[in-house]
């Protein structure tokens, strides 16, 4: 098995703000590893700097044993390594197909699928995703949650070993949380990597075993996630700013 | 990079499909017009659309950039510029023959584009504008006030690349190999990366895309083609000065790609065909005909996002289908 | 060296006024407004119309007179200009991230062959409305120039001012921080967005009514003011007030120092090298916030 990323001291400041503060943990091939904290704890920030879209004022990222610390996001995707993004985003004019296609011409889509197989490889991966049928569809009409889908899908195009999910379920309903956790549960067993942030420890309960918990841009407990919903510091951290987790 | 293959039998069966569908059928009939027009014999009619046909292969050089890129460009009259002024030199000062100087004055043109695309590279909106702008306009007076090339006056008395109708057929021809390429890249993978890149260059950036080297290459294919209708306006005129840098140039190229509708490359010659014929219809009008332009241009701008191109076609062909009952 | 300090001071008291209003309506609706250096042309010539007219009348002999109403002709015909143009162009097509910059190139170009249409394409000359030289320093230069310097420093104080303290300069901030959050707590944005732009064409309008006397005005003049308007703000950094009048006041003695140093016929291109310089090192300009993502 062995590590896939190792994160060491890593940290980041916004001007006075120390946005990720001396950061270090490691994730398992193969695991599903959740990161919880309140607003503003530095979950965002910390995904940031481990795909390559902000730069860290110290530390190192490594993937795979490989130094990826201050390389470009495409550069770490084609490692591997994809993310999704806790705002969702889209290619507007272009249609669902296209905008996992996109995905797909990246060098690791293309070395996966191969150049012919572009279409059919970006087809399955929206059929995966349940958006199938909403193909030929640009993203601007389509509803909130498959929106989600949608981000899912765009990082499954560049087939990766590693995906950073965002808050996958945030303003989702109930059961179309549901189909994404079914979604993650199916990529784990295909053997991809997972860690995802939530600030709602619930959502991860069911799915993950392990989860690590951030407050202030500091780790501040790490464990199954029944032990870190009863660690003191935790609840402190969720009280303080008046909001409930569990 | 990207290769095009090319599977001819499909290609034709999908041609008979296209050239049978309402717009193929328009497009083909608008060809096949276009083409008559020098058997008019009437050879004011042809400059001017010889100068409709440049100017539409400039325009859709910007569309394709701009358009499905996303990288707006006030300085397009860069290239067009440089192009024209290679050209010309080396159809003058060399004597080469006019197809190999635009080769060279493209070539030059695709030269340019990586040197302002480069450092443009991290210039986005009006930043990517006003970048690209001062480019051209420090072209246009380094020309200006250089004593190269012709200084001021610019090189002229090229000699002509042939009779007019002779000329037609060569520009016809350059045109509609330019837009067939433009508009294969656009549909082509290549095309839907760029689009990415114009909707969502973060995004682009996540799916594992090096939005730099597309960036270029877009700065290329489009430097490329604006270098192709630079060098044909030169020999067209058979003369050259330091105006071609103009802003107005520029503007010239967007103005028309609106017009005909962004993100087309077909609205281009829509585009381009309109403004060319209006301000020559205009002509007699003396100082009211730019007026009158410049006040239809605010009403199409304002009043058609898309341009004029599709809404046009899409009325065409509810009439069409109206008439024949369906 | 007296030299550089007073034309300097001269040439960014004339960026200030007609940067501020172009970085103001870009920074509070994002509009690019390519209509700007055409708002100056159609004040100058308002004016210069105004002046004909009148002067015409037997009675009306005292320039100074003359003049002043020919001013608030102008600057009232810009202000409603600019007003009409939001109104019509600029809002309808705010959505499309390219509409407003081709309809504004299309007013710019409008005015352009409005003003041929009507007058003609010749050089006209306004007679400056305060006669004679001044001699500052040793250096001496029409009188005209200095209350060009004088009225920039007043209103910029003053739309400062507006901006900061007044209700309405309050909206238009909590627009340009936020147009949606201001929107939701019932700033009327639309109207925001209009002060804003009448306020920049009273600006513009105003450089035009005390730098365009002493000076020739023809129908191509416009383009060339847009250009200082645009470098200037991108140099002092788009949207930001400050920066568009420090901005202002660092082109203008940059210009002058190469004029003097290098030769007059590189003003053209030194500005623009600055720009593409300050574009490629620095491109949020000199006190510019850095976009976030
Ligand atoms: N680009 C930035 N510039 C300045 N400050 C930033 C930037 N990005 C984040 N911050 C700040 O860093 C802190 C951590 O933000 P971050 O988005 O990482 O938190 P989060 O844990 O993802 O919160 P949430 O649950 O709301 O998503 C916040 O105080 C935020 O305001
Ligand atoms: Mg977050």
């Amino acid at each position: 098995m062995g590590l896939i990323l190792e994160v060491k001291n890593l940290t980041k400041k916004f001007g006075g703000l120390t946005a990720v503060n001396d950061v270090n943990f490691e994730v398992h091939r193969g695991e599903i590893l959740g990161l919880i904290g309140p607003n503003g704890a530095g979950k965002t920030t910390l995904f940031q700097l481990i795909s390559g879209f902000e730069k860290p004022n110290s530390g190192s990222v490594r993937f795979n044993g490989v130094d990826i610390t201050g390389k470009r996001p495409y550069q770490i995707v084609n490692l591997g390594l994809a993310r999704t993004f806790q705002l969702v985003r889209s290619f507007r004019f272009l249609s669902l197909l296209d905008n996992i296609s996109v995905a797909c011409l990246s060098p690791r889509g293309r070395e996966a699928f191969g150049e012919v197989g572009i279409d059919a490889a970006a087809s399955s991966i929206l059929a995966s995703v349940g958006l199938v049928d909403k193909a030929r569809l640009p993203p601007v009409i389509l509803p909130h949650g498959d929106l989600r889908k949608l981000e899912i899908g765009k990082a499954l195009g560049t087939n990766p070993e590693f995906l950073l999910l965002d808050e996958p379920f945030s303003g989702l309903a109930h059961e179309e949380s549901a189909g994404i956790t079914r979604l993650i549960e199916q990529l784990h067993e295909e053997g991809v990597t997972v860690f995802m942030t939530g600030h709602v420890l619930r959502e991860l309960m069911t799915l993950v075993p392990r989860v690590i918990a951030m407050h202030q841009g500091r780790l501040i407990a790490e464990g199954p996630p029944k032990e870190v919903a009863s660690n003191k510091i935790v609840l402190e951290a969720y009280l303080g700013r008046g909001e409930g987790f569990a | 990079m990207m290769k095009l293959q090319f599977d001819w039998r499909s290609r034709l069966s999908r041609f008979r499909v296209w050239a049978l569908s309402f717009r193929g059928g328009i497009t083909l009939l608008c060809l096949v017009g276009l083409l008559l027009v020098p058997l008019t014999g009437r050879e004011y009619l042809a400059r001017i659309v010889i100068t409709a046909m440049i100017l539409t292969i400039f325009a859709a050089s910007w569309d394709l950039l701009a358009g499905f890129a996303g990288q707006v460009s006030f300085g397009h009259a860069a290239f067009f510029g440089i192009s024209g002024y290679v050209t010309a030199a080396f159809v003058k000062f060399v004597g080469a023959p006019w197809f190999l100087a635009i080769f060279i004055g493209t070539g030059w043109a695709v030269v340019f584009s990586l040197l302002i695309g480069i450092p443009c590279l991290r210039l986005k909106g009006p930043y990517l504008a006003l970048g690209t702008l001062a480019f051209a306009l420090i072209l246009y007076n380094l020309f200006l006030t250089g004593t190269w090339l012709g200084g001021t006056e610019g090189i002229s008395a090229l000699p002509n690349i042939g009779s007019v109708f002779v000329e037609f057929y060569i520009m016809a021809a350059f045109m509609v190999a330019s837009l067939i390429i433009m508009r294969a890249i656009v549909d082509s993978r290549l095309g839907t990366i760029l689009k990415a890149i114009r909707d969502d260059e973060v995004g682009a950036d996540a799916a594992g895309i090096n939005t730099t080297v597309y960036k270029l290459v877009a700065f290329m294919v489009s430097g490329l083609f604006a270098g192709i209708s630079g060098a044909l306006f030169v020999l067209d005129i058979t003369a050259v000065n330091p105006a071609v840098y103009q802003p107005l140039y520029s503007f010239y190229a967007i103005i028309m790609a609106s017009i005909g509708g962004i993100a087309t490359i077909y609205g281009s010659i829509v585009g381009s065909f309109l403004f060319t014929l209006l301000s020559e219809f205009l002509r007699p009008l003396a100082a009211a005909s730019l007026l009158i332009f410049a006040t239809l241009l605010i009403l199409i701008i304002r009043f058609s996002e898309e341009g004029v191109m599709n809404p046009f076609l899409e009325h065409v062909r509810d009439l069409w289908d109206k008439i024949r009952g369906r | 060296m007296e030299e550089i300090l007073i034309f300097g001071t001269i040439q960014g008291a004339l960026l200030a006024l007609l940067a501020l209003g172009f970085s103001l309506v870009y920074g509070v609706g994002g509009l690019l407004n390519l209509a700007h250096g055409a708002f100056f042309l159609i004040t100058a010539y308002i004016v210069y119309w105004t002046i004909h007219l009148l002067t015409s009348i037997p009675g009306l002999s005292y320039y100074p007179l003359v003049f002043g109403i020919a001013a608030v002709v102008g600057l009232s015909s810009v202000v409603t200009i600019g007003a009409v143009t939001y109104l019509g162009l600029m809002k309808p097509l705010q959505k499309s991230h390219i509409g407003v910059v081709l309809v504004t190139f299309a007013m710019a170009f409008f005015f352009e062959q409005f003003v041929k249409f009507v007058g003609d394409p010749k050089t006209h000359y306004i007679v400056p409305v305060v006669p004679g030289t001044v001699t500052l320093l040793g250096i001496t230069f029409p009188a005209q120039l200095l209350a060009l310097v004088f009225g920039s420093v007043i209103l910029v104080t003053l739309v400062t001012l507006f901006i900061s303290k007044s209700t309405i300069g309050k909206s238009i901030r909590a627009v340009s921080q936020d147009p949606e959050a201001a929107e939701l707590v019932g700033i009327n944005t639309d109207m925001v967005m209009m002060t804003s732009v009448m306020i920049s064409a009273l600006l513009v309008g105003f450089a035009a009514v005390l730098y365009a006397p002493g000076n020739y005005i023809a129908p191509r003049i416009g383009w060339g003011y847009l250009l200082l308007a645009f470098s200037v703000t991108i140099f002092g950094g788009m949207g930001s007030i400050p920066g568009s009048i420090l901005g202002a006041y660092v082109m203008g003695y940059a210009t002058t120092l190469t004029d003097y140093l290098i030769s007059p016929s590189f003003s053209q291109i030194v500005p623009l090298i600055v720009i593409l310089v300050m574009l490629l090192v620095r491109p949020q300009g000199l006190l510019g916030k850095k976009r976030l993502q």
